[in-house]
């Protein structure tokens, strides 16, 4: 049998079944991950959408998608899921079953539900394109908007940490657990594939830098995402039986302030404060080389 | 003898329903308690699937369906409620989802008895709306709501009330068809409109620009077009149970040399019935039309059996303060005269016959009266 998973760019495979002419923004993350996601699920796949700047994709009587697309609201990914998996099961269909919806969909109104599916442990694929903020209505606070982020909701910068939510996941006992971002394209497509060869509920937080809402140049997604992972404020792990496993361990960690400048929704932050961030970040990366880089997660 | 839920239960059991998403909720959860439990034994061949509240039960209905399985589930009062966001996505989709609502006044404050406040808050919501007023009406129901509401004129989700208690846990004398008859009177449904196939792929719920209307129009066309196939399936039923239910859309009582008549819809019309008939054993001239279908509206026929009575009241059991009977108020724009509104039933308060008789008594007046 092949060995489904990736080395390098040229093994991403060439078929792509979200096409060119829709309507997201120049730049947009969110819609690469999906794209890249859908190179290795494949054909077979059916996508339920959470509400969020992804569902306008498909806009009468046009859509970019070449396998199935279901959008219904913004807080029933988890439960159409579900509802799906049973139904294709009645109708004899193989599919990989992804949910993709955003953090505020999935951090925040769509909780319950994506704890139901994960509950059942319902054989689907969940990835949480992950803009940190409610995106598609203008970049607002979410419990995914980490802290000192300014959002239009939150004009001081937000007071609060972001919610752990693989840790919420992990405690559903679900088997497989990862976080990702499209700017590390192999490392995010293998996890994919892990997520579609486990039985069971997959999830995967992608962090989807948004231009609009961040606050920078289009042409600067992939090097933003880059930069979230080299500082260490992005840290790309999977969540295997309750064990984490760092998957990228930046060998020297790039200073915060190069990630933090480089986008509007962090320019009110001062020196001092960008220090304080470092500082948090420093110590819980010490801690991480502490104890290794292999845990028990402990839930 | 079977109570009304567990009438609901067989409807659902004898459509071969696939797939039974679910929540309990007072007093409609003996519906599902009775399914989960033939799927257990066997006897019933779907999957259970106990969700984390009514939103994610109307999600998994909408879901299903759209991929092509005959779906259903039964919720009350607040579990309506929270369901009413997906109620309109639902209809949108065009997906012939079949609901019972096992009617129960809203809080606060908390009453687990019957009204229909429940049901009139969905009343704009694209669904099909069929009130019953006994156990065999509510199997008969669900079994032809299938075969209504996935007519290709159709494909409009439907709700199915009956009322809590009075229906609900009430034993009545229930007969139940074979599973052969209804196999030849309900096939399978495969759907053209909403596959989920990546043999053949489709994007559903996307977003449209200024064609929007075009969409809601065509949701009111098949709400139209949904009156002559209720008419239609309903005598066919009739044909092979021997049960026809009146008029499909109305039932209509002594209605003919009427004076004064009272409209009404659900399970309160039994005791309405046996006072006309303690009325007309006086000599009076009263009648009654029983609302079947709330939607589609069966204004024709309410116009048709109720142009020549003289004195006309409506019952409602619920209410929208500042303005009145629900029921009432399209009952009026309907006949395009004045009726006299009576609130009565909320939180299954009784109406007995005295009550009846005494509202008969007060028809002629253009107001709304609270009758306690």
């Amino acid at each position: 049998m092949k060995n489904p998973y990736l080395k390098k760019l040229t093994d991403i495979p060439m078929e792509d079944y979200l096409v060119g002419g829709h309507v997201a923004c120049q730049g947009c993350s969110a819609s690469l991950g999906l794209r890249l996601a859908l190179k290795v699920l494949g054909k077979d796949t059916v996508v339920i959408n959470g509400s969020g700047c992804m569902t306008l994709l498909p806009v009468y009587p046009t859509t970019p998608l070449l396998v199935p697309w279901l959008h219904l609201a913004i807080e029933n990914t988890g439960a159409a899921g579900t509802a799906l998996y049973y139904a294709l099961r009645r109708k004899n269909i193989k599919a990989n079953i992804l949910g993709y919806a955003g953090d505020g969909a999935t951090y925040d109104i769509g909780l319950q539900s994506l704890s139901g599916a994960a509950e059942k442990n319902i054989d689907m694929i969940y990835i949480c394109y992950n803009n940190q903020s409610f995106g598609n209505t203008g970049h607002q606070r979410a419990s995914s908007t980490p802290r000192a982020s300014y959002t239009s909701t939150t004009p001081v910068g937000k007071v609060e940490v972001a919610k752990d939510m693989p840790a919420i996941m992990a405690a559903h006992k679900i088997p497989y657990i990862a976080t990702a971002c499209p700017s590390y394209p192999i490392d995010f497509l293998n996890k994919v594939t892990k997520a579609a060869e486990v039985k069971g509920m997959a999830f995967i937080d992608l962090l989807v830098p948004c231009p609009v809402g961040w606050d920078f140049d289009p042409t600067e997604g992939i090097n933003i995402g880059r930069l979230a992972v080299r500082t260490g404020m992005w840290k790309l792990y999977e969540i295997v039986d309750g064990r984490v496993n760092l998957t990228y361990i930046p060998k020297k960690r790039r200073e915060v302030s190069e990630y933090l400048r480089a986008q509007g929704r962090f320019s009110h932050l001062s020196d001092e404060d960008i220090g304080a961030i470092q500082a948090e970040v420093d110590r819980e990366w010490d801690e991480l080389e502490a104890r290794g880089y292999e845990y028990e997660l402990g839930i | 003898m079977i109570a009304g839920n567990g009438a609901a239960a067989w409807g659902a059991r004898l459509a071969r329903a696939e797939i039974i998403p679910n929540f309990p909720i007072t007093p409609q959860t003996a519906i599902i308690e009775e399914i989960a439990s033939w799927i257990a034994s066997g006897e019933m061949d779907a999957d259970f699937l106990p969700m984390e509240s009514e939103h994610s039960v109307i999600s998994a209905l909408a879901a299903a369906s759209s991929a092509g399985t005959r779906v259903f589930s039964a919720t009350s009062s607040q579990g309506l409620m929270l369901m009413t966001e997906m109620m309109f996505v639902t209809s949108g989709l065009r997906l012939p989802v079949i609901l019972v609502n096992v009617s129960r006044g809203l809080s606060a404050p908390i009453t687990l008895w019957s009204d229909h406040n429940d049901v009139l808050v969905q009343r704009d919501s694209g669904w099909l709306q069929i009130f019953c007023s006994n156990n065999q009406e509510v199997l008969d129901s669900v079994v032809m709501g299938y075969k209504i509401a996935e007519n290709s004129e159709v494909l409009l989700p439907m709700m199915i009330n009956l009322d809590g208690f009075t229906l609900s846990v009430t034993r009545e004398p229930v007969e139940i068809p074979s599973q052969n008859e209804i196999d030849d009177f309900l096939p399978a449904y495969n759907p053209t409109h909403t596959i989920l196939d990546p043999k053949e792929p489709m994007s559903m719920g996307g977003a449209v620009f200024d064609e929007y209307m075009y969409f809601r129009s065509q949701q009111r066309m098949a709400m139209c077009n949904s009156k002559d196939v209720i008419t239609d399936i309903c005598a066919e039923w009739g044909k092979m149970t021997g049960r026809g239910w009146g008029h499909e859309l109305v039932e209509l009582y002594c209605l003919e040399d009427s004076e004064r008549a009272l409209l009404i819809c659900g399970s309160e019309s039994a005791i309405l019935k046996y006072t006309v008939d303690k009325l007309r054993a006086k000599g009076e001239k009263v009648g009654m039309l029983r609302l079947r279908a709330m939607r589609p509206f069966p204004c024709e026929d309410i116009i048709d059996a109720l142009s020549d009575v003289e004195e006309i009241g409506v019952i409602d059991q619920d209410v929208s303060p500042g303005s009145g009977g629900i029921i009432a108020t399209e009952v009026k724009a309907c006949l395009g005269r004045s009726v006299t509104s009576f609130i009565a039933g909320l939180g299954g308060r009784r109406i007995d016959a005295e009550k009846y008789e005494k509202i008969f008594g007060r028809l002629g007046r253009d107001v709304e009266e609270w009758i306690f």
